[in-house]
């Protein structure tokens, strides 16, 4: 992994994109989230919005960008749950931030690189989740870690295969 | 102080989102008279818009993606694989007839159940009308076991609805939006119906585990409990109706917090993993449309053509009774006078094979009563000016009296004796005068 300035990293790539991938990407996400555990019995070990979240906050390389996508992911995760609005939304806020800041530090066109920040990501995701209902909100959920480290994995094998896709989608200069 | 907002801008947005959210939080719980903090079960009408906004835009392309599904598949059963479709159709014609009804007279049967559960004050409830709806979409989450049907508001639905399917329950309605709404699914954590052990009886709540599994919860230690025994609804939630099939038993485990508790681990009946048309019960009241009407209305008729022939059948089998009794002898008195003509018909006119019984209503003949062994001042026939005429002789009372002399004539046997050629005369006889 190398470490490289910021002010390097920033000029040398901040990528851009068309303004239909800006919209369409996570809206699909958020469909796809939806409706594809419908096809697979029901499993969901796979977060589709925080992928995308990590690789848009990783290819912009700007935290506040990175935190008000996760956001807005979150929080429209949280409110297609009967769960109280908020919780996925503060987790998938920290992960936008932490990437946005990991983009501005390190060389994210490695592939190994940015699978590992998701991989990275989806657990702490997991964690400052549970950590939200249980410890902060007080509320009884009963979780599963080996489904937690099972999600982060699938998520992980979704980046490698969809940010070389998302990356074709980049504005030339 | 401008340069602080410069340098610590991406900090400061940060902490700024997660507080906002973290009001917001805290505004969704509330704490219950137990102590234990809670989600609020209705949401906030500000939740309530967030929710219908993700729904708006979430469920037009899911139904999109459903249709397409649905269009791929519809061409595959409807032009592809139509072989043998003709008989089928003419096999499943016959089936809907009966089956429409054998459907109406058990509704019949559940009308007067509930009339006499009524009487009874049982609060229970019987389907009467359901919506059939598609399953679209899903929460995205394991942790929130929900998922979003293609019927809402403009169908009517309700929150609390219960949501079936033939194979079993799948959960109710937990939120209601104007062209879809939100299933809590019986699997979820934070879930619960009334459920009750088909063999065993005994009752409990049904919820989810982590795992997605729904699970019984607040059970004593009971031996009884075996893998395989069926769970079938309670009916005391007021949401699900009673009798419907949960699922089966798959395994007994200890409850983890609980020393003498069990939680019993059920395989539920519905697939709720691969729900793609479900029925909403959106009434109970008896509601019925005039097809069913007008079958239960051909089921009464039938029935009363049963009835009809089962009187029939009772009348010919009595008939042959007393053709029967006619020909064998009867433990009857030879020497019972004969009915009198007031009777309406007499005797000896009722031909074999004939009811004998009279057509005008007569007043059941008087049993005759035998001579008792040894009277005494007690019998009541002793002293009485008939008696003194009838009664035997005081030599005569030394003679035993056959068992059979102890009854009366009975009145079939009343009707029948004079048609019947006695028997040789009984010892009975030695004792008439």
């Amino acid at each position: 992994m190398s470490l490289l300035g910021a002010d390097y990293r920033r000029d040398m790539g901040v990528h851009s994109y068309p303004v239909l991938v800006y919209a369409l990407t996570p809206l699909a996400a958020l469909v796809l989230q939806a409706w594809v555990p419908r096809l697979v019995l029901g499993y969901t070990w796979f977060d589709l919005p925080l992928v995308v979240t990590v690789y848009f906050a990783l290819a912009r390389r700007n935290p506040i960008q990175g935190t008000l996508m996760g956001a807005g992911m979150g929080l429209f995760e949280d409110a297609l749950t009967h769960h109280a609005i908020g919780a996925n939304g503060i987790a998938m806020t920290v992960a936008g931030f932490l990437a946005g800041s990991v983009g501005v530090r390190i060389d994210v066109e490695n592939h190994t690189i940015r699978t590992l920040v998701t991989f990275v990501l989806s657990l702490l995701s997991s964690v400052i989740y549970f950590s939200i209902y249980r410890v902060l909100l007080g509320l009884n959920l009963e979780w599963n870690w080996l489904a937690e480290l099972a999600k982060a994995v699938v998520n992980s094998l979704i980046a490698m295969v969809l940010f070389p896709v998302l990356d074709r989608t980049r504005v030339r200069d | 102080m401008e340069s602080f907002f410069v340098r610590y801008r991406n900090l400061l947005v940060l902490l700024a989102i997660l507080l906002a959210q973290i009001i917001g939080l805290a505004m969704q719980v509330r704490r219950t008279d137990s102590g234990r903090n809670t989600l609020d079960p209705q949401d906030a009408p500000g939740v309530r818009l967030l929710r219908l906004w993700a729904d708006m835009v979430v469920t037009p392309p899911e139904r999109a993606f459903h249709a397409s599904r649905l269009g791929v598949v519809g061409l595959w059963q409807n032009y592809i694989d139509l072989r043998h479709t003709r008989e089928q159709n003419q096999d499943l014609q016959k089936t809907i007839d009966r089956l429409r009804l054998e459907q109406a007279s058990l509704l019949e049967d559940a009308k007067q159940g509930e009339r006499l559960q009524a009487l009874m004050d049982f609060q229970q409830k019987y389907i009467y009308k359901t919506q059939a709806a598609q399953a679209i979409g899903t929460s995205g989450s394991d942790s929130s076991r929900v998922f979003y049907i293609d019927k809402g508001a403009d169908y009517k639905l309700e929150r609390d609805m219960a949501v079936i399917t033939p194979d079993g329950i799948v959960g109710k309605v937990r939120d209601v939006f104007p062209h879809s709404a939100q299933v809590l699914a019986i699997n979820d954590q934070t879930s619960g119906a009334g459920v009750i052990l088909e063999t065993t009886r005994i009752r409990g709540i049904l919820r989810g585990n982590a795992a997605g599994r729904p699970q019984i919860v607040g059970i004593l230690k009971d031996d009884r409990i075996h893998p395989g025994e069926k769970v079938l609804t309670a009916g005391g939630d007021l949401i699900f109706p009673r009798g419907l099939p949960v699922g089966v038993v798959e395994k007994v485990v200890p409850d983890p917090d609980r020393d003498s508790f069990v939680d019993v681990i059920v395989t539920p009946a519905a697939h709720l993993n691969q729900l793609d048309e479900v029925l909403v019960i959106t009434s109970t009241e008896p509601r019925f449309p005039p097809e069913q009407q007008q079958d239960m209305a051909t089921s009464e008729m039938l029935k009363g053509g049963q009835a009809a022939a089962i009187a029939e059948a009772i009348k010919e089998q009595k008939k042959a009774s007393e053709v029967m009794a006619e020909r064998l002898p009867g433990l009857t008195d030879p020497n019972a006078p004969a009915q009198t003509p007031a009777a309406g018909t007499t005797p000896g006119n009722a031909q074999p094979g004939q009811s004998a019984t009279p057509a005008t209503v007569t007043p059941p003949p008087a049993p005759k009563l035998l001579h008792p062994q040894h009277p005494d001042r007690f019998t009541p026939t002793v002293g009485s000016p008939q008696s003194a005429q009838t009664s035997a002789p005081a030599d005569q009372e030394k003679k035993p009296a056959p068992k059979s002399g102890l009854k009366p004539a009975s009145k079939p046997e009343a009707k029948s004796a004079p048609k019947t050629n006695p028997p040789p005369a009984p010892a009975e006889g030695k004792t008439q005068p």
